[in-house]
């Protein structure tokens, strides 16, 4: 009952970081239509952002979260405004492989750049946990918990109450309605994209605080934030933060109960599953 | 150009290929098989991405089977290489037939997303089967015989191209091309959209599973990483759409000149060779989306303008 | 003398979560009859065409062809006995020539046998040039302007050789001169002697070509008779016409 209790708060722990991983992609998949293969890579880059602020400049992951989605915010800017609005209205599968292509890109870049060794964001205080009725905590996971869920919910009360967010769900309803916003179809996906961006740079960082990264750690990142965003759907951060939590517990009970080796055959297995009988994800509707 | 002048061209360049291995460098032979079993996968590809339209991830899962068929028929049961083949194909198809039902009534990005999830879940599974050598995978015997190896491949990509001549002027193919084109409408004139699309993926899945099955045997080990590797999947789609997808013959171009580039620029450097590759997938999407073969078509009526027109009409 | 109709429809009704779009709706066709079926828009017109061509299934009720309880079929299959349909939104194979788009009709449609590609395109010829569209044949079917568009919604269909044509909404985005135009094309299907149910917007369409009106009003049906009488019905007038008149 103990060791059950500690893997359902261990996958909560670990869904919150998922679900913030996840809400850049859904936001970008939602308003803008893209499904943006390349979000696992620029969480990669949010990692390193964090990584290289704590080892070169001794700052705190936590501190370097907000440089990371600015830094992440203008990557994201620069590519929609300079190549993916190029495409904004071709057919499906080409959106697809020009994101792959960004990825492939952004992935060699960072191996060229920063090696392919595995690196940690490691502060002082990396080991340091309480205990709550008998449950083990890691600080560094309840902090990056509580922040991944407050930018969730930021980003919310952004999308629902201010000008800008009204914007961009309008967008996501009919092109044109930006313009009605005040600003241009170009300006405000270009926008949309560098939030998204912004989010996967604020994951990446608190990523490479609870785990290792390298160069690579894109691709399974951007397969699980889709997994992510099919199970919760699209429509709302909440259904984001619910497939998130969901995918962490599910991976938690799998590689505890089944085998460490199992979590990817049951996370993606549950992703076909969904897909294939609740497509609008477990709180999308039926129709 | 005629078809008869373009089936002699054909013609004469498969029998140049096929005597190369008589001249060529053991390296060009090599590089010849990679190719032409790239150029196999990229057709597969075809049939499904190219003619009917939906972008598969899960063609990796058939090289993957094949691969794995011919290994663990060779290695666990002492069986020859033919039959490895066959049971590998065997597995593919059956891959394609039961996942291929659910998966196939996915459209757009969701059928993308399955497919792509498939074949994680299949390298996941393969590398915990005991049969299959679970993550470390499995070592075939030795066979030296690049030239085999190389007429081999060479057969089956002309098998595959003539498979798709075929489907692209008969009543099956025409039923694929309305799929891709409007499904709904496909439906309403007749059409058996779930039976035709499945018939794609398996046909797409045979030609995958014989390069993953000779692949296997030519390289002599496999494990699930790289038997299941997606960005394989992905070169597959880059080279069918710069050659030029539904085409009979776009996708063995794209193979051919893409594999060329990327060899030269390997011998340099390797990662380079990598971002490189991004890079021609970036350009290639935004200045020629319907690939090499419509360049050429229209090339000489529109010049320089055709770059710029592709832009113009998909830009914000 | 009672002749099985084409077509029978039996308490036809389609629930989308809370919205009830066709409600209890029972009709027939005879064969060679053409019925006309009018209402406001929302009325549930399109989709008791998508009920009846399969693309989605009743809540409840039956639909027979020549008889048989086609309910449980798909859409192919409907098509493959003899339905053929256009779409309000047009829907040709954007890639495809002209004259392949209509080739697809042949190849598959009613046609049980596998016939070869050649053979299909001359007999997807004779449409093209009764709909005058020889001019475009070698076009790509998204160049195509409006009418010509419609003309080939109604070669693609017809090429299949169905029984029964349902057209839905084919006029939408036409002005009066390409309308009549339209109208003498679907004037040249009747004559091949097949049941059509022609659902329109466009009062003048329905009176030059139904025998026969049905009047569709918040998916429910309103009343059904000879054009003359239902277009001076008073519920008709009120439902529908009075508004529009006004």
């Amino acid at each position: 009952m103990q060791l059950l209790a500690q893997v359902l708060v261990n996958g909560v722990l670990l869904g919150g970081l998922y679900a913030l991983m996840a809400l850049g992609l859904a936001l970008v998949w939602g308003v803008l239509n893209i499904v943006n293969l390349a979000h696992g890579a620029l969480i990669m880059l949010g990692a390193y952002v964090g990584y290289y602020l704590f080892t070169l400049l001794d700052v705190d992951p936590f501190i370097a979260l907000p440089i990371a989605m600015v830094v992440l915010f203008c990557v994201g800017y620069l590519l929609q405004a300079g190549i993916l609005n190029l495409i904004a209205r071709a057919a499906m599968f080409n959106t697809l492989l020009i994101t792959f292509g960004i990825d492939v890109v952004l992935t060699q870049l960072a191996q060229m750049l920063f090696s392919a060794d595995y690196r940690t964001i490691n502060p002082g205080y990396a080991g340091a946990n309480f205990m709550l009725f008998g449950i083990t905590l890691p600080w560094v996971r309840v902090l990056a918990f509580a922040v991944a869920l407050l930018l969730t919910l930021a980003m919310w009360l952004f999308l629902l109450h201010t000008r800008l967010g009204r914007g961009i769900r309008a967008t996501a309803q009919n092109l044109g309605a930006a313009r009605l916003y005040g600003v241009s179809p170009k300006r405000i996906y270009a926008l949309t994209f560098g939030i998204g961006a912004a989010l996967a740079g604020g994951a990446g960082d608190l990523y490479g605080v609870v785990s290792q990264i390298n160069p690579y750690i894109g691709a399974t990142l951007t397969a699980k934030s889709f997994a992510i965003a099919i199970i919760g759907g699209l429509e709302s951060p909440l259904g984001v933060v619910v497939g998130g939590i969901f995918l962490g517990i599910v991976e938690s009970l799998t590689a505890l109960y089944i085998g460490p080796t199992f979590v990817d055959v049951a996370s993606f297995g549950i992703l076909v599953l969904v897909l294939i009988f609740r497509p609008n994800g477990l709180l999308g509707s039926t129709t | 150009m005629t078809l008869r002048t373009k089936f002699v061209l054909a013609l004469a360049a498969t029998l140049v290929l096929a005597a190369l291995p008589w001249f060529a460098p053991p390296t060009l032979v090599q590089f010849g098989i990679a190719t032409l079993l790239l150029a196999t996968l990229a057709q597969g590809w075809n049939i499904i991405g190219g003619f009917t339209g939906y972008a598969s991830f899960g063609n990796s899962v058939f090289f993957g089977l094949g691969s794995y068929g011919t290994a663990i028929a060779m290695v666990q049961w002492q069986l020859p290489f033919g039959v490895g083949l066959a049971f590998g194909v065997l597995l593919s198809v059956l891959f394609a037939l039961v996942m291929g039902i659910p998966v196939l009534r996915l459209r757009g990005h969701y059928f993308a997303i399955a497919t792509l999830a498939l074949s994680q879940v299949m390298t996941a599974i393969v590398s915990n089967l005991e049969i299959a050598g679970r993550n470390i995978g499995l070592v075939l015997p030795l066979l030296n015989g690049d030239a085999l190896f190389y007429e081999l491949s060479l057969a089956v990509l002309v098998l595959a191209t003539l498979t798709i001549f075929w489907i692209s002027r008969s009543r099956f193919g025409f039923g694929l091309i309305a799929i891709r084109e409007n499904e709904d409408a496909a439906a309403s004139m007749g059409i058996d959209t779930t039976r035709y699309k499945v018939l794609a993926f398996a046909l797409a899945g045979i030609f995958s599973a014989l390069a993953g099955g000779i692949h296997a045997y030519w390289i002599t080990f496999i494990d699930p990483v790289s038997a299941f590797d997606l960005s394989l999947n992905v070169k597959m789609i880059i080279m069918t759409v710069f050659g030029g997808p539904g085409s009979v013959l776009g996708p063995v171009i794209g193979a051919f000149v893409l594999s060329a580039i990327s060899e030269t620029l390997s011998t340099e450097v390797s990662s380079v060779a990598s971002l490189f590759f991004g890079m021609v997938i970036v350009a290639a999407v935004i200045f020629m989306p319907r690939g090499l073969a419509d360049l050429i078509r229209r090339f000489r009526k529109t010049g320089w303008r055709y770059f710029s027109e592709n832009v113009r009409s998909h830009r914000l | 003398m009672k002749t099985t109709p084409i077509l029978e429809i039996r308490g036809l009704s389609k629930r989308f979560g809370g919205l009830v779009a066709v409600s209890d709706v029972n009709f027939s066709i005879a064969p060679g009859e053409t019925l006309g079926l009018i209402g406001p828009n929302g009325a549930g017109k399109t989709t008791l065409v998508s009920l009846i061509s399969g693309s989605i299934t009743p809540t409840t009720g039956d639909i027979l062809f020549e008889g048989a309880s086609i309910r449980h079929l798909p859409a192919f299959q409907r098509a493959r006995a003899g339905i053929g349909r256009t779409f309000q939104i047009m829907k040709p194979f954007p890639g495809l020539s002209v004259l392949d788009n209509i080739a697809v009709g042949a190849l598959f449609g009613t046609s049980t046998t596998a016939k070869a590609l050649q053979t299909a395109r001359e007999e997807a010829r004779e449409w093209l040039e009764l709909m005058e569209l020889q001019h475009h044949a070698d076009q790509r079917a998204d160049e195509l302007g409006g009418p010509d568009r419609k003309r080939l919604e109604l070669a693609k269909a017809m090429a299949m050789k169905p029984k029964l044509l349902l057209l839905d909404e084919v006029m939408a985005g036409l002005n009066h001169a390409e309308i009549d135009d339209v109208i003498e094309a679907i004037k040249k299907v009747r004559r091949t002697g097949i049941s059509v149910l022609v659902i329109e917007h466009v009062i003048k369409v329905i009176q030059r070509l139904s025998d026969r009106l049905l009047v569709l009003h918040h998916g429910q049906q309103i009343i059904e008779g000879k054009p003359e009488e239902v277009l001076e019905d008073p519920r008709v007038i009120e439902a529908y016409l009075g508004r529009r008149r006004a």
